[in-house]
Order: C-alpha cells, then structure tokens, then sequence
C-alpha cells in the first residue's frame, strides 16, 4: 500500500511528460475478478466459447477495466483521486490477455487553475493467435482535467 | 412505453470500494484505509474515478434496455466512450441517488457506406443532501448490420 506524494502546480510545465505506468500482463484471471467487482457480467470477457460465437478469436478485457488502469496512473501522477474534475476516454482497440498495458499522459494545457492532460493507454503483447496484431498499439485515448491543492 | 429516466440506489460501502480498487491495481490507501482517509480530510475510504460503473449491478443491461427502450443489438455494439465528470468523489458509508436517462442518440453515415449509431446515456448521482457527487457518460456504439465492403 502507498499513499502518492502530495504534487502542487508550479511543479507542472506545459507539455510536460509523465512517467509512463506499466501495468499487467493482464490475465484472464484480472478480467473475472474486474467483472465480481465491477457488475459487467458480458461472457464475451470469460467465455471462451461465447467469445468465439460472437466473432472474437478468444475473451478481451472490459473496455472500462482498461480506463480503470488509466485512472489509476492519473491519480498516481497527480497525489491522488480526488483532484480529478474530469475523465474521458474513447476506446480505440481491444485488449488481450497476456497484454501489458502501457499508460502515458501529458500537459497540454493549464488555464484558471485546471490542468488540461492528455491520456493514452497502449496495449503491448503478441495478441491472441489468428489475428495479425501490432505488438504495440494505442487502445484508449483520453483526457482529464485536474484541480491541484495551492 | 419507454421512460425517459430510470432512478436507482448506490450504496457505497468499504467493501465494494476494496473490491474495486483491488480490481483496477489500485494500492493507494486512500481506497482501503479509513484512518488513512480520515487523515486526509475524508470521512471514510474514497470510491476509485470509474466506480460508479457498478451502477450495473443496480440496474442491469436488460432493465435498462427494457425501461429506457433504446432498442439496440447487442450483438453489434461496442463501448467507444466513457467520461466522469465530477464534483468529489463518492466515499463508503453513503448511498447515491442515481438517475439515469438518453442523452444523446444519433446516426452517423460511414465513409464506405455502413453507418453507426450512437447512444450516450447519462447518470446523474447526488447524495444524501441533493448535491451532485458526478455525472457518467456512457456511450455505446451499434455498427450497421451491413458494413458494406
């Protein structure tokens, strides 16, 4: 357990870099787990025979178990959850089991006093066999928009 | 006959926040620890930003489906956004007043001539005090079922 060290704005720069989070490889067992907690019941995430009879070579994760991670890293960059005032993610491509999730943001805009990030989260991994994947590609993209402590 | 919103309870409690928080890789002690929430001003373990993502357990897909009638299939829909708009977030020991309702829902015309429909639904969740905690915006989109080629 961890508490994130508190961060002020004078600490932030326009177009400034976060420190890329890395989280996973994700398994099948992190999509059950999410779907206990989270209520999303869809068998297209656990059923491997559901899956298939829906087009889908083998189960993907749950597109807000992806931005769940997402907001993880942001409340991590910014000393905790509760400066957040606004989060927004489009889903771009599905993420596999055996996926790393690579998640990165930066200052795009500070006005008034509210930061102005912008999010990705990239999925790493050889994918599921049968579909030609990128090892690397962008799976969320997104924004938030942050309120820090004086 | 379709309502146009649908009202339900989110009862916030330090177990379905645990629960969550351990779901998304979360070691923040903010999420697990009341004393160390208290010490931060909180009055008991704060909710993770996407949590008010169980409201499904409050009111499933079907429920919802019958009640707000948006008439999708499922079998052709994918989760393309989500956006939390907030106010604080929700802390365990409150229930929420959720509200939900259609937003928006329209059609979009492909460049090789599918087209795609777009339904936002919104939740709106106050407390106890009728103040807004946040809102959720939920949008899924229903690919045509004749993509074209």
């Amino acid at each position: 357990m961890t508490t994130p060290k508190t961060v002020t704005l004078d600490a932030l720069t326009l177009g400034m870099e976060l420190e890329e989070f890395v989280y996973g490889p994700l398994s099948r067992e992190d999509f059950v787990r999410y779907a206990e907690a989270s209520g999303d019941d869809n068998p297209i995430h656990q059923d491997e025979e559901y899956a298939r009879s829906q087009g889908s070579p083998t189960v993907f994760a749950m597109g807000m178990l992806n931005a769940g991670y997402l907001a993880h890293a942001v409340s991590d960059w910014f000393g905790g959850p509760q400066h957040l005032r606004r989060y927004k993610v489009r889903f771009t491509t599905r993420v596999w089991a055996g996926d790393e999730l690579i998640c990165s943001g930066r200052i795009d805009s500070i006005e008034n006093g509210v930061v102005h990030v912008a999010l990705e989260a990239r999925r790493r991994g050889a994918g599921p066999d049968g579909l030609d994947l990128p090892e690397d590609e962008v799976a969320l993209k997104g924004e938030a928009e942050i309120v820090l402590p004086e | 006959m379709a309502e146009s919103e649908i009202t339900f309870d989110l009862p916030v409690t330090r177990e379905t926040v645990a629960d969550f928080a351990l779901a998304v890789g979360e070691d923040n002690r903010v999420f697990f620890d009341p004393e160390e929430a208290r010490r931060q001003g909180f009055p008991d373990v704060v909710a993770p930003p996407t949590f008010t993502v169980t409201q499904i357990f409050c009111v499933p897909r079907d429920e919802r489906e019958r009640r707000l009638g948006a008439n999708l299939d499922y079998g052709r829909v994918l989760h393309g956004e989500q956006e939390f708009v907030y106010n604080r977030l929700p802390v365990a020991g409150e229930v929420l007043t959720g509200t939900m309702r259609i937003a928006k829902d329209f059609t979009k015309e492909g460049k090789r001539g599918g087209s795609m429909r777009f339904v936002t639904y919104e939740s709106v969740f106050t407390d106890a005090d009728g103040a807004e905690v946040l809102r959720a915006y939920y949008t899924l989109i229903e690919t045509s079922k004749d993509p074209g080629s």
